[in-house]
């Protein structure tokens, strides 16, 4: 077997390994958090202190059905999920968890990633649109709607970091937070980038798409089983992701204060720094009622897509001047 | 008349939408029975175009039971339970009617510290009605947290009234000519416990929810009912009060003792969601007040009165209302003598509030319209009885 | 008597509609009214002009015609309002849900429960009931039951206080314990 061959392989069954890991720590984490948020203990039951139930969880899961709705359209139904899922783990390739361990560098990694991320949205109108139900076909037109328009403002904030640095490629970007993280240069760049990215992975109080109270559940209203498991997945994996960019971009990857770990102090600065601000999504989303759909869009076009182009105009000028 | 087949197969037919073009292309969401934010079985039917309610149609009786016929085979006495099971949420109010029509009817004379306790208990329950629509409300506008701190909440009064009624929800504590069962010292420390902790925790209401700038934005000027609006519909309670008619059963008829405490009617302004919110919050506290008040002037003495063994009814009708947690609450009995109502007529004050929601909703967007739906605090099996 | 009540009554008067003030403590209610059938868009134009609302609208199936019983209210004075309208030869009273559109409902569910018709209702389909159940009735007495009007009447109690020194005062209890 050709080393290449090899390390690929290597590579899919790791990433995929990371993104159920993830998946299940982030669902503990929300469990967890929200519930002492909530002044309840939460998951109690499997295992201690209910470490143990989201596998318990994964297992029900994995052995429903997925009835697919009469009317519907079996094969976009069927496929809606994987479309959603297979771009999700995708990222993970070209994330630089350390120095060391990224499994392909690309120059172009930042683009990937967000080109990988996008996909996302046609996995959803798919999902909507072949489960023949008005409240998914609703969820879909949001969530079109919404994601179209958050990309905007993201792509504009970390086109500023790209200015300063010049390189796509994120070990790059990385190496360029040598003496600071760019989130003191580029505050505003940061907070418009995590506020788009809550909306992008349709997290509240952007989560439109799945606004519980007005649209049961959204475009995964119909899914039951592993359908929607892979959304559940592809969604933690999506914010797993969009942490990882504001880490990498904006909180100096993988650099941090030197602990006597060796090769690993990398990446537990990095999944330290990703987790946090994870819990932050989840801090917002159990403390903060819902915005209304023109709301959510009025804020993008009002307000988010100004700032960041004000911000990108005084970044270039800024840039062009030193 | 067109037909909407809406997506379970059912079929309904609709009032045509006279002012909507028929070149636009609407089309209808079945909004329930099974829908997280109609809070039980109600069925709403949309006519949508977009994201915009161009008519939205209660269908009822998901949860019918047809309470009135019960009343009509059973006595009067074997029918008390039923009268705690129309409002789920707060019960004590529809016994506190109840038992006062009989009371008001063959003209007994009810004890004075029986008539504190139910003033104490009904504004307990009061409190706990709006503990779970204040929860249940911000669930609506997608505010998972406080449901769970009025909750919690909402367990300190439960048990409280647990101990003296015996049951948590369905309540049957009163009789004709008082009470079935004294309250406690115990029960009057607890009380003043939780009047203390409340008292403290509507800093937290106001520090989570009034202030939050996403809140306020989902609420103001939404789903607004004008004064003259809710005298078309006969709308009472709380939501005619956040219109900005100080109406409240216990002022302008007072019953049982509520003449003898100082409360005020908490108004709004402008009738929007935003204005019933506050009215129910100030209400909470207007309750406690009335609580504190009783439990100071708690008179001594028997807590149920002398009353005959076989009460008999005289012939005749007469009609009771008492503010229960959402509104008027009117019993309109016609009794044709012996110990059976002929006719029991019960007026709930969610059915009339509902009965705006198709002018309300016109227009609405459907986040809006659940905004709207949730500040009218709903109770669906007193709307279906 | 509160002004706008005496008010109330007047205005009622001068539509041949007589309006008999009852004893608040007795019957819950201040003004008691018996109506043709003809007559009753004729109040609820009065009630709604006298800033009046609709409490409800029920039914009372008595001999000889099912009576249809209208509650109104006060939202600023304590004057409280039922009216009766039997129903005419058709089993019909004409609708007043275009006046007081919360009566919309309350008529549907009087249709479902006793089979009255609103004349002039714009959707009097079943509300409360099924669909298929539309023909049920539940509250119609049967013949057995039925009584006359004017046996539901309010008659005064026979003199409580000779009540109160009957022999079987001894019966009473309370139900302590």
């Amino acid at each position: 077997m050709p080393p290449e061959l090899l390390r690929m392989i290597i590579t899919a069954v790791l990433v995929v390994a990371f993104v159920f890991l993830n998946a299940m720590i982030l669902g503990y984490m929300e469990r967890k958090v929200s519930a002492h948020i909530q002044r309840r203990p939460g998951l109690m039951e499997v295992g201690p202190h209910g470490v143990l139930q989201l596998i318990v969880d994964g297992l029900k899961l994995i052995g429903k059905q997925l009835v697919v709705p009469e009317g519907a359209s079996p094969f976009l139904f069927r496929l809606a999920p994987l479309l959603s899922f297979v771009p999700c783990v995708l990222p993970f390739v070209v994330i630089p968890f350390s120095r060391k361990l990224q499994a392909v560098s690309m120059d172009v990694s930042l683009i990937y990633i967000l080109a990988m991320t996008s996909i996302n949205v046609i996995a959803i109108l798919v999902a909507g649109w072949a489960s023949n139900n008005k409240y998914s076909l609703f969820g879909t037109f949001r969530s079109v709607a919404q994601a179209v328009s958050y990309e905007i403002p993201m792509l504009l904030s970390l086109l500023s970091v790209i200015l300063i640095t010049s390189t796509f490629s994120l070990k790059g970007i990385i190496e360029a937070q040598k003496y600071y993280w760019f989130i003191l240069i580029q505050p505003v760049a940061f907070i418009i980038y995590f506020i788009s990215g809550l909306a992008e992975t349709n997290r509240a109080p952007f989560d439109m798409p799945e606004a519980e109270s007005e649209l049961t559940a959204g475009f995964h209203t119909e899914y039951s089983g592993m359908g929607f498991s892979f959304f559940f997945l592809a969604e933690y994996a999506n914010m797993f992701t969009v942490c990882s960019i504001a880490t990498i971009l904006f909180l100096g990857g993988w650099k941090g204060i030197p602990l006597p770990l060796g090769d690993y102090t990398g990446i537990v600065w990095f999944l330290l720094k990703v987790y946090g601000l994870l819990f932050v999504m989840i801090w917002v989303r159990w403390t903060y009622p819902r915005v209304r759909f023109d709301q959510l869009m009025t804020f993008c076009w009002k307000y988010l897509i100004p700032f960041s182009l004000a911000n990108l105009l005084i970044t270039a000028v800024v840039v062009k001047i030193i | 008349m067109e037909t909407a087949t809406v997506t379970n197969g059912a079929s309904i037919e609709l009032e045509p939408a006279v002012d909507i073009p028929s070149s636009c292309n609407h089309y209808y969401l079945n909004m329930g029975p099974q829908h997280p934010s109609t809070h039980g079985v109600l069925r709403v039917l949309l006519e949508m175009d977009g994201e915009y309610v161009v008519e939205a149609q209660p269908v009822l009786g998901y949860g019918h039971r047809m309470h009135e016929k019960m009343a009509e085979h059973k006595t009067w006495m074997a029918f008390m339970p039923n009268t705690g099971r129309m409002d789920y949420a707060a019960a004590l109010p529809y016994n506190h009617g109840y038992v006062s029509l009989f009371e008001r009817l063959c003209g007994i004379e009810v004890p004075a510290r029986a008539e504190y306790i139910r003033v104490i208990t009904s504004e307990l329950n009061r409190i706990v009605s709006h503990h779970l629509w204040l929860g249940a409300f911000l669930l609506d506008l997608g505010a998972f947290t406080p449901i769970l701190y009025t909750f919690d909440d909402r367990e300190q009064v439960l048990d409280i009234l647990e101990d003296v009624t015996g049951s948590r929800l369905t309540y049957c504590y009163y009789r004709v000519g008082g009470v079935c069962k004294d309250i406690d010292d115990k029960f009057v420390e607890r009380t003043r416990a939780f009047i203390k902790r409340q008292r403290e925790r509507f800093k937290v209401y106001n520090e989570l929810v009034t202030g939050n700038i996403i809140f306020l934005k989902r609420v103001e000027g939404v789903g607004i009912i004008t004064p003259e609006m809710a005298r078309r519909y006969g709308v009472t309670g709380p939501v005619l009060r956040g219109s900005g008619i100080a109406y409240d059963i216990r002022k302008a008829e007072p019953y049982s003792v509520y003449d003898k405490f100082d409360f005020e009617i908490p108004v709004g302004k402008t009738g929007d969601s935003l204005d019933r919110y506050l009215v129910r919050l100030e209400e909470m506290e207007q309750s406690l007040r009335i609580i504190e008040q009783a439990l100071d002037q708690l008179p001594e003495g028997p807590y149920l009165g002398k009353v005959p063994k076989k009460l008999k009814l005289p012939t005749g009708d007469s009609s009771f209302a008492v503010e229960a947690a959402r509104g008027e609450l009117t019993y309109y009995l016609v009794s044709g003598g012996g110990d059976i109502p002929y006719r029991l007529k019960i007026r709930v004050p969610s059915y009339s509030n509902l009965s705006v929601l198709p002018e309300l909703g016109k227009g609405l967007l459907i986040a809006d319209l659940v905004a709207a739906m949730g500040s009218l605090d709903l109770v669906i099996p007193e709307i279906d009885r | 008597m509160h002004p706008a009540t005496e008010k109330l009554v007047s205005d009622l008067q001068a539509l041949s509609i007589e309006a008999r003030s009852c004893d608040f403590a007795q019957r819950g209610y201040h003004l008691e009214i018996d109506l043709e059938a003809g007559q009753v868009r004729t109040l609820a134009e009065c009630m709604l002009k006298n800033d009046m609302y609709l409490v409800f609208v029920g039914g009372l199936h008595v001999q000889p015609a099912t009576e249809v019983i209208y509650q109104f209210a006060s939202f600023e004075h304590p004057c409280r309002v039922v009216a009766r309208a039997a129903v005419d030869g058709n089993n019909a009273v004409p609708t007043i849900s275009d006046i007081f559109q919360g009566a919309n409902w309350h008529e549907r569910e009087t249709r479902d429960f006793f089979g009255v018709i609103f004349t002039g209702h714009p959707y009097l389909k079943p509300l409360i009931l099924a669909e298929e159940d539309a023909d049920l009735k539940p509250l119609l007495k049967s013949d057995a039951d039925l009584k006359e009007s004017g046996a539901v009447r309010w008659a005064p109690p026979e003199e409580p206080a000779a009540e109160k020194k009957s022999p079987n005062a001894d019966d009473k209890k309370t139900e302590e314990g």
